[in-house]
This record gives structure tokens, sequence and C-alpha cells, in this order.
């Protein structure tokens, strides 16, 4: 059983004629964390709407084809259902925070589902505590800068101990420095935790570092899915599609053009250094013997 | 920190920051002591952390701000003795939420509503809008609602709107935001044609990838102060300076520092820069 | 952030600990008292009690001055018009027809001012030691809907927001020449639909993107609803709920039961 589980799933919002999914197959595995690649009106969106049920039930419309969250059929379980498997938190920090204190945000789920007040504190502590928010618990959500807001918005859905975390371009409004924080604290979820993450994202820089997975999408379907080396491997195409690509895979390809039996495709700084130190020093050694 | 100054100084200044310190609400400082001079035809970068001064400073630059104490002088008069008005002839000023100005029910309403604020006679007022459609590739839009058009869009009109008040300059607030890889070029390069067309360019961002590909001068500014004041080479020579500053410098500047022992500069700014240098093996800038 | 100010101030008096149900009771029944009241003595010493009282509460002194800035306006206006329209009783001071001022009439001007001043006060005391949550919850606690109550939290939770959302458009606006507060009412009026319609519009956007977001996290999943922080009454709430009580009960028996006039 998969985390999400798409299978030619098609969707039209209600009152518009163009299939915001056009037919798209997808399946994410549990603990893995999957990033999808598109231009901005891709359908990235309406992925992230669909996997906890807000796309068909708050925001009807035409689905047809397979379209399961955790074996579930989003057509048939209400959202309410569905918010205890999936935790979804959208681009901008300040409207989806709607309590006066730190705290409270983040008992709201758990409140909703009737967990004894005990229990709700001890999940607020642990989950303000996985984001580094520990201590806020009597800030009022407005007082927080963007990436705070971002990291409680993440500790309001874990506090529903949810098996996935969805999360639509999330870092719209953060600083680079809030940015990296966030992306810190996705990763240290997904490895400490084996939380699902799945990220919509129209820049690639931190697809490559952080997914095991990367699915590009254009014009509602996916066209390429696969490990970030693979997929991301050639900007041009990236570029073509909307998408930032990892701006060291412009080296890598500048590199292949210009040097003989190059045979370059690194994603990361890391690998770029490794690789192109290799390379450059065995030429350089080369020319000097 | 002694600012460096890439250009010739005597260029003509068109805003002149002076020993300028700002408090909010009698409280909150967010500005220590700016001293900074705009020159004409700079495409000058403002960079930082949010909650480190930059849209503060902006805001001081078109009098929708006044110094707390210091001065700013816009073409060598001070903006204490100018309305935002009177100052929006000159300081356009273009807001990082589109939203927070489009109102009017079609496009080129949207964009006459400066020039008439600043009452040019009609035929002018048309000339302008017709000439801000089109330089913004709004042409096709005009007669829609603003609200119906993607972000991308209502951010070009936004700037078209600024565009037909005929500013000097240009401040553009985090104009990239949300903007997908495609509409950022096409932006980017409307907004790289205002600075050829001789405008003034100031752009307020913490993308240091845009900064790195578009910007001539950069300023750097934490907690109220500029810490730098460079070309973008310098700025990408110190990471240090940069992470300090909550910014983080782009892979490529990274992967420059790492491979400094192949003769790659610290100052380079793109891919190609850098597989320049590693191609001709040598510390030679292009 | 400009516009709105939180008239809550931190800090740890027997008014901040106070369960917000028994405060909201004693808002309601010492307004009661100042109403039953009409004894220019009786209420000037009820307002000396309520300025102890907030003395006690350690407002900040800026929030009070400026809380109370509109009371006082509002009082000046009694004590000059009330004379004026209501000049019943002897002796009469000044008469020169239309206008008639007696003695009492001046006495029940400066009396109902008082009273206003303790009404005000008697509320402010809550705002100034209950934080915006803690009122929310004791209302809803004495049985108002929880979704009721959720709206008002959302309410004063946006307020800030809004009112820096509003500063910017007015700011997006002037930065395109617009100068608000110049010129006739009628112009005055277009200006405000270029900061009405992209508020309007930024508030609906937002209102999507929560509605969004509540449902996301299981609102309504269950009728039986459980609370993070329960409210408990101390047996200092009982004291305090005693005393509440019964500074309303007693002197409306003396007044009612007994006949004697406060």
């Amino acid at each position: 059983m998969q985390a999400l589980h798409l299978r030619d799933a098609r969707f039209r919002y209600k009152g518009s004629t163009a299939w915001a999914l056009d037919g798209v197959s997808l399946d994410v595995e549990k603990g893995e964390f999957v990033t999808i690649l598109g231009a901005n009106g891709s359908g990235k969106s309406t992925i992230c709407l669909m996997s906890n049920g807000l796309v068909p039930h708050a925001l009807p419309g035409d689905l047809e084809g397979t379209a399961e969250v955790f074996g579930l059929d989003v057509r048939s379980h209400p959202v309410t259902e569905l918010a205890t498997k999936v935790g979804i938190i959208f681009q901008e920090p300040e409207s989806q925070l709607f309590c006066m204190s730190v705290e409270e945000e983040v008992a709201f789920g758990p409140e909703n589902l009737a967990v004894p007040s005990d229990e709700i504190r001890e999940r607020v502590e642990w989950a303000l505590e996985l984001v580094g928010m520990e201590g806020y618990n009597d800030r009022s959500p407005f007082s927080l800068s963007g990436g705070q807001k971002q990291r409680v918005a993440i500790a309001a859905a874990l506090s529903m101990r949810p098996d996935m975390l969805v999360l639509d371009e999330p870092a719209y409004a953060l600083d680079p420095v809030g940015r990296v924080e966030l992306y810190q604290v996705l990763k240290g979820l997904k490895e400490h935790h084996g939380m699902t993450v799945l990220l919509a994202e129209c820049d690639s820089e931190e697809a490559a570092k952080y997914s095991d997975k990367v699915a590009l999408m254009k014009d509602g379907r996916v066209i390429s899915y696969g490990k970030p080396r693979d997929v991301l491997g050639d900007p041009e195409r990236l570029r073509a599609l909307g998408v930032t690509p990892p701006q060291v895979s412009e080296v890598s390809a500048l590199l292949k053009e210009r040097l003989e039996g190059a045979d370059f495709s690194f994603i990361s700084v890391d690998e770029a250094e490794r690789a192109i130190n290799e390379k450059f020093t065995n030429r350089k050694r080369g020319r000097e013997q | 920190m002694i600012p460096r100054v890439p250009m010739s100084a005597d260029q003509d200044k068109i805003i002149s920051v002076h020993e300028l310190k700002f408090v909010y609400d009698g409280s909150v400082r967010a500005l220590a002591g700016i001293n900074l001079d705009v020159r004409r035809g700079d495409y000058l970068a403002i960079v930082g952390g949010n909650g480190s001064g930059k849209t503060t400073l902006a805001k001081n630059m078109n009098g929708l701000l006044r110094p707390t104490s210091g001065s700013v002088a816009v073409n060598g008069v001070s903006t204490s003795e100018q309305t935002v008005a009177e100052l929006a002839k000159v300081i356009g000023y273009a807001f990082q939420n589109p939203d927070h100005q489009l109102f009017c029910s079609s496009v080129a309403e949207e964009v006459r509503f400066g020039p008439l604020n600043l009452g040019y006679p009609e035929a002018e007022v048309a000339k302008k809008t017709e000439l801000s459609i089109e330089a913004m590739g709004l042409s096709s839009v005009k007669d829609l609602p603003p609200f119906s058009l993607t972000l991308g869009e209502r951010r070009r009109v936004s700037i078209a709107s600024v565009m037909a008040m005929d500013p000097q300059v240009f401040i553009l607030d985090e104009p990239t935001t949300g903007l997908d890889a495609r509409e950022t070029d096409d932006l980017m390069d409307s907004i790289d044609r205002l600075n050829i067309d001789g405008h003034t360019v100031v752009l307020i961002t913490h993308d240091m990838k845009l900064v790195a590909k578009h910007a001539k001068r950069v300023v750097v500014m934490s907690e109220g102060r500029i810490v730098l004041d460079s070309d973008p080479g310098g700025v990408f020579a110190d990471l240090e300076l940069l992470l300090r500053s909550k910014l983080v410098p782009p892979p490529v500047a990274q992967l420059a520092h790492r491979l400094s022992s192949l003769g790659v500069p610290r100052e380079v700014l793109s891919p190609e820069e850098l597989v320049f240098h590693l191609m001709s093996g040598r510390g030679a800038r292009k | 952030m400009t516009g709105f100010i939180d008239l809550y101030t931190e800090a740890g008096t027997f008014l901040h600990r106070t369960d917000p149900r028994v405060k909201i009771v004693a808002v309601a029944t010492l307004s009661l008292l100042a109403l039953i009241m009409s004894n220019l003595v009786n209420l000037l010493v009820l307002a000396a009690v309520m300025v102890v009282l907030i003395l006690f509460g350690r407002a900040s002194f800026k929030k009070t001055m400026l809380a109370f800035s509109y009371v006082f306006r509002v009082m000046a206006l009694i004590v000059v018009l009330w004379p004026l329209f209501n000049p019943g009783g002897t002796p009469v001071l000044f008469d020169l027809w239309p206008i008639k001022i007696t003695e009492p009439g001046i006495l029940a001007g400066i009396a109902t001012a008082v009273r206003i001043f303790c009404l005000a006060a008697a509320w402010y005391l809550l705002m100034f030691t209950t934080s915006q949550r803690d009122l929310v919850r004791g209302l809803v606690k004495m049985g108002l809907r929880f979704d009721f109550g959720l709206s008002l939290a959302m309410s004063l939770r946006f307020l800030p927001t809004f009112s820096a959302i509003v500063e910017s458009i007015k700011e997006a606006q002037r930065a395109r020449g617009l100068e608000l507060d110049k010129g006739n009412f009628r112009k005055r009026a277009k200006d405000y639909v270029a900061v009405l319609v992209p508020t309007v519009i930024t508030a609906l956007k937002m209102a999507d993107t929560l509605s969004l977001a509540l449902q996301s996290r299981a609102y309504g999943a269950r009728a039986d609803r459980t609370y993070v922080r329960e409210l408990k009454m101390r047996a200092g709430d009982y004291v305090a709920l005693f005393i509440a009580v019964a500074v309303f009960a007693i002197p409306a028996t003396v007044k009612y039961i007994f006949s004697v006039p406060l």
C-alpha cells in the first residue's frame, strides 16, 4: 500500500473547462521524500490538495481515475478522516494560522479529534520540539517570523500524528535562512521519524538535495519521475518546463559540452567538487608529465 | 566596514542617503545609520534577510517613511520637503504583493491610475499607459480585470502602473516571489531593459542567484546597517559575510570557493564563468 | 503594529489568575451596581474602588491612558450637555430661555459621567487582566457555541494582520500618487475605493486558505471536542465569585427590599 497512489487521475475544478490534472500517475511510497516540480499552473497544487481530500470535497469538480491515500479512495473518505493520515501545509504562512497562541494552534487538530487534554499537551510539546519551536507556546502566531510560522504550521499538522506531510510551496515567503531551517526540519522528520514527505516547488535546488524522488509536471501530467540525478540532469529541459534547475547541473552540462570524454552529471555542490577535482587534477597532472 | 566603491564616484547621484536612522513606533530600531548614494543608471540590489531593514530603507527613499534622524535627498532635494506624490514622479515603487494595489476593472485603467493622480494631461496619460502596457508585454490582456490574471501577470501590471508615472528610479520589492523559472526570466528581462534604457533600478531581494545574474552593484544589509557595498563578484567572494547576513550564497559561488586550488577565483557569478575559469586553468577573470 | 492595540498586559496578579468566567460575572455585577446607584458620593466610592483595582491589575500606563482617553472625552461631553437637556429641580442657577441650568441638573450630569467611568473601568479591567484567549475560552465554557467562540477568536487574531495589510495597501496607493485625506468628500470616498477593493480581495483570498486550513485540521470531526486547557475553578475563584455576586446582591437588596436610595 502506497502513501499516495494516483493512476490516470483527471480532475477538473467546477466551473472550469480545462483539466487541472490530465491523466496523472504517481506513486509515493511510505517513508519517501518526494518533490513535485513544475511551472505555476502545471497541477502541483491540485495533487497536494487531493492528498487529504480537499479536492474533491472542499473544492469540488470532476474526478476520474484512481486517487488513493494510504489505500483510501479520496472520493469516499471525508477530509476530517484523511486529515489524520495526511497533514497539509500551505504557501502563505499567515493565513493558515488562526488561533491566538501557538499552543492552541498546535492543539486545534487533536482537540477536534477529541483527544484527552493530557495527551494533547504531550503532543503539543512533542510537535513543537520536532520543529524547533519549543517554548513558544504562549506567543501569538502573528508575532512570529515567516519561517517560524511555517514551522508552527508543520507542528499543527504533526500533532494529529499523520503518516505523511504535504507541503505546497512552503518556502514561498521565506528568506534563505528560513528556507534552510524549514528543509532541515523536513529532513529530520523523514530520517528520524519515518515521515513521508510530499512537496511542491518550482525551484529544484532543494529537491536535488533532499528528495528521494522527483516528479516533473507539465500541463497536468507527470512527464518524468525518478531519482533526482536522473530527472534533474538536463538544465535546458527544466528551464523549458518553468523549473529552476540545480545551479551546478548547469556547470555539469557546460563541462560536458566543452570537455571531450567528460561524463558529468552532478546536481549537488559536494558531487561537483569531487568530480571536478578528480577530472581536473588528473588533467593538470597529465599536462605536467 | 569601509564600503567598496565599484564605479566612478563622480556619476550623477539620484538618491543620497546620509546618516539615516529610522525607528518604528518610537521603539523598534530598523535602520541604524545608513550612508548610500544611488547613482543615475545604477542597477542596485539591496539584499539581506527578512527584518534586515531593506524595505524600510526603500520606503525612506520614496517618502513613505521619513527619517527619524539623518537625511534622504532625491535629485538633491530632501524628501522631507516633498510629498509622496511629488516623489512618485521620480521614484516608482512596486510593492512585493501586487494584490495590495490592484483595484480597477481593467489592466488599462489600473495603469492609468498613477499618471492621472500625478495630474498629467489626458493625451500624455494615454500615451504613457500605452507604452507601459506594451513594454510589460500586457497588450493582449489590457482589457481584462487584473484579478483574473496569473501572479506573474499581476506583477507586470503592478510594474507597468509604476512605469506609466515615468519615474527615473524603479524600486522593486521582491519582484520574483512566487514566480516559476520562466515567469522570473521574462520579468527580469523586462527589468533589465528598463535599466538598459537608462532607468535606475533598485532591486530588493534575498535571492542571490537573481543578484548574480542581473545586478551591477550590491548592498548587503544586516540588522539595519549596510555591511557591504560592492559589485556582485565582491559579495560572493565573502561567503562568511553572506551567511552572517542571513543569506545563502548560490551553489556556484560555494563551488567556486571549494575549487580555488584549480585556479577558480572566488568572485565567480555564473556557471558559465566557473566553467570558463576551469577550462582556461588560470586565475584570470573574464 | 499600527491601528489596533491589545489591552492585555502580562502580569501575575490575583486579577490575572482569577478564572475568566468569574471575571466576566464580576464585570456584569459591577456594571449593574453602577447602574442602580444614582447618589454621586456612592458612585465616587465605586469609582475609587475601580481605580484601586486597575492599579492592582498593573496595566501598562500607556494602554490605560489610551483606553481612558475616549472615556474622558465622553465624560466631559456628558458633564457639559446633561444639565442643558435635563434641567430638573431647583435651585436654578442660570435661566435664559431656552437655556436653564439647575444644581440637580449639574450633579446628575456629574453622576452620570462617573457612572460611565465605572462601567468603562469594569470592562477595561477585564480586558487589562485577561488575555483574549482566556476571554474566549471563558465565554465558550459559559455556554457560547464553540464555532462562535472560534469566530470571535479568529477576528481578534486577525485584527493586527488586517491592520498591517490595510497599512501596506495605503502605502502602495500613495506610492502611485494617491493623496488620501485630501480634497472634498466625493474625492475622498472615491480614493478609498483604491484601498477598499484590494483589502476586500486580500481578505477573501485569506478566508479561502483559512477555510481549507480549518478543514485540514479536522475541524468539525466530532461533536465531543476536547480542550487542551480545561478551565478549573479553584478555591480562590469561588471566593472571588462570591464577592463578585455579593457586591451587587447586597446593595440591590438594600435598595429594592429595604427601599434605601443609593
